[in-house]
């Protein structure tokens, strides 16, 4: 059925040639992309490969760790090899999201004291074969505090020239904080994922960081808002996704939805975009990946709840 | 005349009777009428003969009753006709005679009008039972179609209120969970794309939303690029940082060709103070960069393994030098078996002697 353009402007049919700001792979390195979804379409990967994506917020239990595990595997989903990196140090639970913990028996800082590769330290996921993950380092080891941002970069040049190929994302799950582990985190990357919460609390810490990351060179910074409660912005009890977007001034690229279920998948380390029929939180979840890979923006938001509307014969039960 | 109080004294001892009832149109001449101070009754009309006028036959006190009862009892007012002469009398009596003949027929006709009326107009059980049945069916239907959809509403709303929230059954309910997928019979799904799926359905105008069931209002986004440059340069002015390029311990000096503001000092009690010379970062970049063969540090550690295994040997070589084979021989107890027994002794005897030349060598 036809599909108004309602959520993205970025919309092209499938059969278009690729325009020339996006990057076409060398024919040599090309993989055969195979999509597990049956779309009538592919999101068209916009921007150079590999695309080096921060996502931060500063506040910390908003839902970074949750949007990276998403995210990541949505984009695999869509046939896209990525490679998720968890930049915590110290504290380390993009594993947990994954529900990868078992297998992660080397990080970042075995690969830079030589006791395996980096090839050894990436973890594959076995449901989705080009997601991989890389943690920086396990809960009681240490990184030197000016050594991060550089061994950020050398993993990231080192990704980019790997027997297998570049990979098309490489997500880098930023800590908590303005500290070393931000600044560690967002060293690499050429654009950011902003997610926040409709709270002062975190609008405020949101722009704090919104600036550091346009003060670092960082210009392509697009914006999450999580937890969105659609009876309490009726009741005016919370802010609008409009509210938000006004004081920070920065392009939507989801809007998701509070969902019990992202609790539960959180601690059967299973990711709600996997979820067969799809929830809320996941769906949205999945346009925001799909907007990430067209670098498109939301161009209308859910306000609030309606009531459904029943014909006459619902009132016997149908 | 009869007076207006007469008439309604009448009417008020008709409504005794049964429905239908019509008033007896009783000429006004005839009858006088007086009232009573305490109550109306007919006053008997002084004449000759007993003015009996009878109504409807019922249970309830007729007039005359009223009338001979009123015979005994005294009387203040009564009025007086005027007095007739004989012949006079003989006339008004034909002629009252005639008249009460008429006043029968009239009630006669009037009963028999009011009968008919009964009859034509019957009351409402009557014409149910007597019209056709459809009606009702159609009425008693429509009844406990409403009675039956009420109760399931109800039902329905009470077992919305006692389903437990996540439970399989509500999951069901609300369009996250397939029947059909607990049972393994479900079908892959197939959508366009996240955005127009079956779970996905834009309303008419895409002022609506629905997802998962829910309808949601939608609201266009009303930021420009102009509010977000203005955005940018606010930031820009509020925070000035620069990335932190030269990490100094507290009590070191700044170098001079050194920003200021890309310097990082680190306190001496942080946890990560401790470990800023124990990796090389050259040696680091290699091992980042390093795509096949063995680790550094376990290669290394496999090496430093190897020279003291071939140190320890070395060191059982020297003091092995001091023992004589041969002699070793002639402190060796007799064996108690065979001779094959011993032949087999001296040829381990000999390629463990080999061995170890070979291992010497090797090393």
């Amino acid at each position: 059925m036809a599909s108004p353009r309602l959520f993205s402007t970025c919309h092209q049919p499938p059969f278009l040639p690729p325009s020339p700001q996006r990057f076409v792979k060398s024919p040599a390195k090309r993989r055969p992309i195979r999509s597990a979804l049956q779309f009538n379409r592919k999101p068209q990967l916009a921007g150079e490969t590999p695309r080096i994506v921060v996502i931060t917020s500063g506040k910390g239990g908003v839902g970074k760790t949750t949007t990276t595990a998403n995210v990541g595997l949505s984009l695999a989903r869509y046939g896209f090899s990525v490679v998720a990196i968890d930049a915590d140090i110290g504290l380390r639970n993009l594993d947990l999201l994954l529900g990868l913990e078992n297998r992660v028996n080397y990080t970042v800082v075995e690969v830079l004291n030589g006791d395996c590769r980096l090839d050894q330290a990436l973890v594959r996921d076995k449901r989705w074969s080009n997601f991989e993950l890389l943690c920086i380092s396990k809960p009681r080891s240490k990184l030197p505090i000016g050594f991060g941002g550089k061994a950020l970069e050398w993993l990231v040049e080192a990704l980019k020239s790997r027997p297998e190929g570049s990979p098309d994302f490489i997500i880098i799950d930023c800590p908590a904080g303005i500290d070393a582990g931000f600044i560690t985190a967002i060293t690499p990357a050429n654009e950011a994922v902003l997610v926040t919460t409709p709270d002062i609390t975190a609008l405020r810490d949101a722009d704090r960081v919104i600036g550091l990351l346009e003060c670092d060179g960082i210009r392509d910074i697009k914006m999450v808002v999580n937890r969105v409660r659609t009876d309490m912005i009726r009741g005016e009890d919370m802010m609008s996704v409009l509210d938000v977007q006004e004081m920070l001034g920065l392009s939507l690229l989801g809007v998701i939805p509070e969902d019990s279920e992202v609790i539960r998948s959180t601690n059967r380390g299973f990711p709600l975009v996997l979820n067969k029929p799809p929830t809320l939180a996941g769906l949205a979840f999945e346009q925001a990946a799909w907007r990430l890979v067209e670098q498109d923006s939301m161009k209308a938001v859910v306000v609030e709840e309606e009531p459904k509307k029943r014909g006459f014969f619902s009132f016997f039960g149908g | 005349m009869a007076s207006i109080d007469s008439l309604q004294f009448y009417s008020l001892c008709n409504l005794q009777s049964s429905i239908g009832r019509t008033k007896l149109q009783i000429p006004s001449s005839l009858v006088v009428f007086r009232r009573r101070h305490r109550n109306l009754k007919w006053v008997q009309v002084e004449t000759n003969q007993k003015f009996v006028c009878k109504s409807i036959a019922d249970d309830s006190s007729t007039p005359d009753e009223e009338t001979q009862n009123d015979d005994n009892e005294e009387d203040n007012d009564v009025a007086t006709t005027q007095s007739i002469t004989a012949s006079d009398s003989e006339s008004s009596i034909s002629r009252f005679r005639s008249m009460i003949t008429t006043i029968a027929h009239d009630s006669e006709s009037s009963i028999l009008k009011l009968r008919s009326m009964v009859t034509t107009l019957p009351p409402v059980i009557f014409v149910m039972k007597k019209s056709s049945g459809n009606s009702v069916w159609i009425g008693i239907s429509i009844v406990a179609t409403v009675l039956l959809a009420s109760l399931r509403a109800y039902a329905i709303r009470k077992s919305r209120d006692n389903r437990p929230p996540g439970s399989v059954s509500d999951l069901v309910r609300r369009g996250q969970l397939r029947s059909g997928d607990r049972r393994g019979i479900s079908k892959s799904l197939n959508y366009e794309d996240p955005f127009n799926n079956p779970f996905v359905k834009l309303g008419k105008g895409s002022s609506t939303v629905e997802m998962c069931g829910k309808v949601y209002k939608l609201a266009p986004v009303t930021l420009t690029e102009k509010e977000q440059s203005i955005h940018q340069k606010r930031r820009s002015r509020a925070y000035q940082w620069k990335r932190p390029t030269v990490f100094l311990k507290e009590g070191d000096t700044v170098p001079p060709d050194v920003d200021p503001d890309t310097v990082r000092w680190i306190p001496a009690n942080h946890p990560f103070a401790t470990t800023v010379s124990d990796i090389d970062q050259d040696l680091a970049q290699n091992n980042v960069y390093q795509k096949q063969g063995v680790p550094f540090r376990i290669r290394a550690e496999h090496e430093a393994m190897q020279k003291k295994l071939e140190a320890l040997q070395n060191e059982e070589k020297l003091n092995n030098l001091g023992i004589d084979s041969q002699n070793a021989r002639d402190f060796q107890r007799p064996y108690k078996f065979s001779g094959k027994l011993e032949e087999d002794d001296d040829v381990q005897e000999n390629h463990t002697g080999n061995s170890s030349s070979e291992e010497t060598q090797k090393s």
